[in-house]
């Protein structure tokens, strides 16, 4: 357990991609992006019952922007709608309904603009850290917080937010936030090293309708209460660069010693930086001419 | 032994040595003796062997003389001749205490430093305790490598020593302690009198002048602190005291330290003296004199008091800033700073354009003067965003498909209330928790455990050392080749083999061992 007046915050980023999202609901319509979000629902509430300073935040990445379902703007507007009728902790039900307000509207503001397809999951995760930055500064110095952050994906990797991401990871790693990863779909290399690099765990569920007892089973838990766990062990991670050239990973290659750009064959100008290089070949021995011998 | 240049120092005959006469040469480098009417010497030992000799109380009738080596084994010199035993035994004893420090020092720094090597590293302990002492490695091999950069470390750091100042109250260390019958004892130790020749050097020259001719060094030290000059009240009345001169000397010293003033053009000393409305509330414009005459008893005595504390502060400072080995010349050592220099004035206007630099200019604001670099030019910088292309294929999608997907969610999520209560059914929790226990599809490997969590530690240390001193010995290896002299081709085929055989046997006697013991 959490030591006396610990904060844990735990933020989760839920990937709404509404176009995948849309075209696995068709095919699959036991598990929705409503089920999902329950699931999603019932781990905060888990968490915020297990100790009264347990913190939430949920952020909804989409491929327009990244918005936060909880805590919302709504939350300082009118407490009308607060009151619950089936005798729950009273905070469980305010932020069951505000995320479901939230998410609605989010959805009905979709619109196509036709550019991206991706989920802005690099943006979330920005927004995630700056937000657990404030309510660390907000709690003041003395008061201990830990936090960290579940991601729940979807969607494909986007190759283009590559650098952002990594930026993110780091940035996580030196304030020692921990990324966690619930994959639903296809395996994400960015995730499997953000987990890795942070110290989180990286899952991907094999059946999308039991996601409420992962959460509950293997997230829930904290980074000092996992170390007493029996959890999933760590996912091999393929840490191989790709070459500047092709983009395919490779093993070993050629690394320009002025720009640092990985190629993965000799070229003896570098196309970055236009260094030239020289490579020493081997000695060459001139075989010593014998002059023939006139015949006495 | 022919060979050796050696000059002989001293012969002593008459010296028996395991009951049989013969002679006693001390060498330049080694001690030496030789039975009588031989040529040669059947005891031969080089100073840096022995570690400390013995000799025979005065009041025994047999004068001896023993030595010990490092080894521990010693030989006993006994000195027969009847009428000058003693004073050879006498001359034999001095000159060897004289070449022995000499020697010693050169022995003992290498096994200091081997010594000290092995309690600093625990890993070199341990390594030498596994190949030297169980004799797999010789010790000169083992040593051969390391002690290569301790020469000339050493004395790269006797350079840079700091000298050692001086304390402002060594006078006042030697407090003196009543004898019981009216006299005092002053405790003067050598770091005490070597403060005070620094400090004093009219003190030093004194003493050169005065001792061992005139006085005995107690004697001198008894009329120093006799002298009022050591006192506090000084009143140079001229007495035959040879310390009157001195007190002269620092008098003078003083003076010209105050005309000297301070070189600091930012520092003004004169606006620090004491004004005081005394009578006549600022009006009576007469300076305080300072002339003896007008002054109480008390105040001269005060003003003499706080005049010797001046003084003794500006001298320790003043020899704590002379450097150390400046040879002992009295004009140079006179410095600038103590009061008695002539040339004091060369320094003044330099040291003031210096202080004024100082003062007007900051450092960090001028150019920077960093050599000149080349500037990286990358013509696509884009690269670097770029992470690597995912493995998987692409999935396309038609734009039909996507606005079809959205509009089904729009209309999904538009209703959306969370019901919380059907969230999970049994049957998926339960296949759930199934893949995360163990054994399950989440779980695989898991039960490979670390392999260090089920050896025991003291296993695991004895094949870490057993490890280290295996790289020992293929460090040793490694270091025959490229293979140039026969010493290095006889050691890679001879030597080595041995060792080889001799650190597996000793594996394989560990592994034995541990197994019985497992069984």
């Amino acid at each position: 357990m959490a030591s006396e007046g610990e904060i844990s915050l735990l933020v989760v980023v839920v990937d709404v991609n509404p176009i995948w999202w849309g075209q696995h609901a068709q095919s699959e319509p036991e598990f929705t992006l409503s089920k999902c979000l329950d699931a999603v629902m019932v781990m905060g509430n888990a968490h915020m019952a297990m100790t009264r300073t347990n913190q939430l935040a949920v952020i909804a990445a989409h491929c327009q922007d990244s918005h936060f379902l909880y805590p919302s703007k709504r939350l300082k507007g009118n407490d009308d709608t607060s009151s619950s009728r089936d005798g729950k902790y009273e905070l469980l039900s305010v932020t069951n309904n505000l995320i479901a307000e939230e998410i609605r509207d989010i959805m009905s503001k979709t619109e196509l603009t036709g550019n991206s397809t991706d989920t802005l999951l690099a943006g979330s995760l920005a927004k995630a850290l700056c937000y657990i930055n404030r309510i660390s500064k907000e709690v003041g110095v003395a008061q201990e917080i830990k936090s960290r952050i579940l991601v729940i994906k979807a969607a494909d990797d986007c190759a283009l937010q590559y650098m952002n991401f990594m930026n993110v990871i780091f940035a996580a790693q030196k304030q020692n936030i921990l990324i966690d990863a619930c994959v639903l779909d296809s395996d994400s290399g960015l995730l499997q090293q953000a987990c890795d690099i942070t110290g989180g765990l990286y899952l991907k569920i094999p059946q999308k309708v039991a996601l409420a007892q992962y959460l509950l089973w293997v997230f829930l838990p904290d980074s000092e209460q996992r170390s007493l766990l029996v959890l999933p062990p760590p996912a091999h991670v393929d840490y191989r660069a790709a070459c500047f050239c092709h983009r395919t990973l490779i093993e070993i290659g050629y690394v320009c010693s002025v720009c640092l750009s990985i190629f993965c064959n000799f070229s003896p100008i570098c196309t970055t930086c236009e260094t030239a290089f020289k490579i020493q070949l081997p000695q060459m021995v001139k075989p010593k001419k014998k002059k023939p011998k006139l015949p006495a | 032994m022919a060979s050796l240049s050696e000059e002989v120092l001293l012969v002593v005959k008459k010296v028996r040595q395991k009951k049989q006469d013969g002679t006693l040469y001390l060498m330049a480098e080694r001690i030496a003796w030789g039975p009588e009417g031989k040529d040669r010497f059947t005891v031969s030992h080089s100073y840096s062997d022995i570690r400390c000799q013995k000799i025979s109380p005065d009041g025994k009738a047999k004068v001896q003389l023993q030595l010990v080596l490092h080894t521990g084994e010693s030989t006993t010199f006994h000195f027969a001749n009847e009428s000058t035993s003693r004073k050879d035994w006498e001359a034999a004893k001095e000159l060897l205490q004289q070449l022995l420090p000499k020697f010693k020092k050169k022995a003992n720094k290498e096994l200091e430093e081997k010594n000290k090597m092995l309690q600093e590293d625990p890993v070199l302990f341990q390594l030498y305790k596994d190949l030297v002492v169980s004799q797999v490695i010789s010790a000169e091999e083992f040593w051969a490598n390391r002690l290569g950069g301790i020469n000339n470390g050493e004395s790269a750091a006797c350079e840079n020593k700091q000298e050692v100042g001086i304390s402002g109250a060594f006078l006042a260390d030697i407090r003196p302690q009543t004898d019981g019958c009216n006299g005092l004892r002053y405790n003067l130790t050598a770091d005490i009198i070597e403060s005070i020749f620094r400090t004093y050097p009219a003190v030093k020259q004194k003493y050169k002048e005065n001792v061992p001719h005139n006085l005995t060094e107690k004697e001198f030290w008894t009329r120093f602190f006799q002298s009022h000059y050591f006192h506090r009240d000084r009143i140079s009345t001229g007495t035959q005291d040879i310390f009157s001169e001195c007190a002269r000397q620092d008098e003078k010293g003083l003076k010209s330290l105050v005309t000297q003033g301070v070189k600091n053009p930012m520092v003004d000393l004169l606006s620090l003296e004491d004004k005081t409305l005394d009578e006549g509330y600022g009006i009576s414009s007469a300076l305080p004199s300072t002339s003896h005459a007008s002054r109480t008893v008390k105040e001269s005595s005060n003003f003499a008091i706080i005049k010797r504390f001046n003084h003794h502060s500006a001298m320790v400072l003043a020899a704590g800033s002379r450097k150390r080995d400046v040879p002992a010349d009295q004009a140079s050592e006179t410095s600038s700073t103590d009061g008695n220099s002539r040339d004091s004035d060369f320094f003044q206007p330099p040291l003031k354009k210096v202080k004024l630099q100082e003062a007007i200019e900051y450092e960090d604001l001028q150019q920077e003067n960093r050599p000149k670099t080349v500037a990286l030019n990358l013509k696509k910088s884009d690269r670097y965003a770029h992470g690597p292309v995912p493995l998987q294929s692409q999935q396309y999608t038609t734009s039909q498909d996507i606005i079809n997907s959205v509009n089904y969610i729009k209309h999904e999520m538009s209703n959306y209330k969370p019901n919380l209560t059907q969230v999970l059914s049994s049957a998926a929790a339960s296949s759930a928790i199934a893949a995360l226990s163990p054994g399950g599809v989440l779980m695989q490997q898991v039960a490979q455990q670390a392999i260090n969590q089920m050896v025991p530690t003291e296993i695991q240390a004895e094949l870490k050392h057993l490890y280290v001193a295996a790289g020992e010995l293929l460090r040793h290896f490694w270091t025959c080749f490229p293979v140039n002299t026969a010493f290095l081709e006889e050691k890679l085929t001879g030597h080595l083999e041995c060792m080889l055989q001799a650190a597996y046997s000793k594996f394989h006697i560990w592994q034995t061992r541990r197994m019985m013991r497992k069984t």
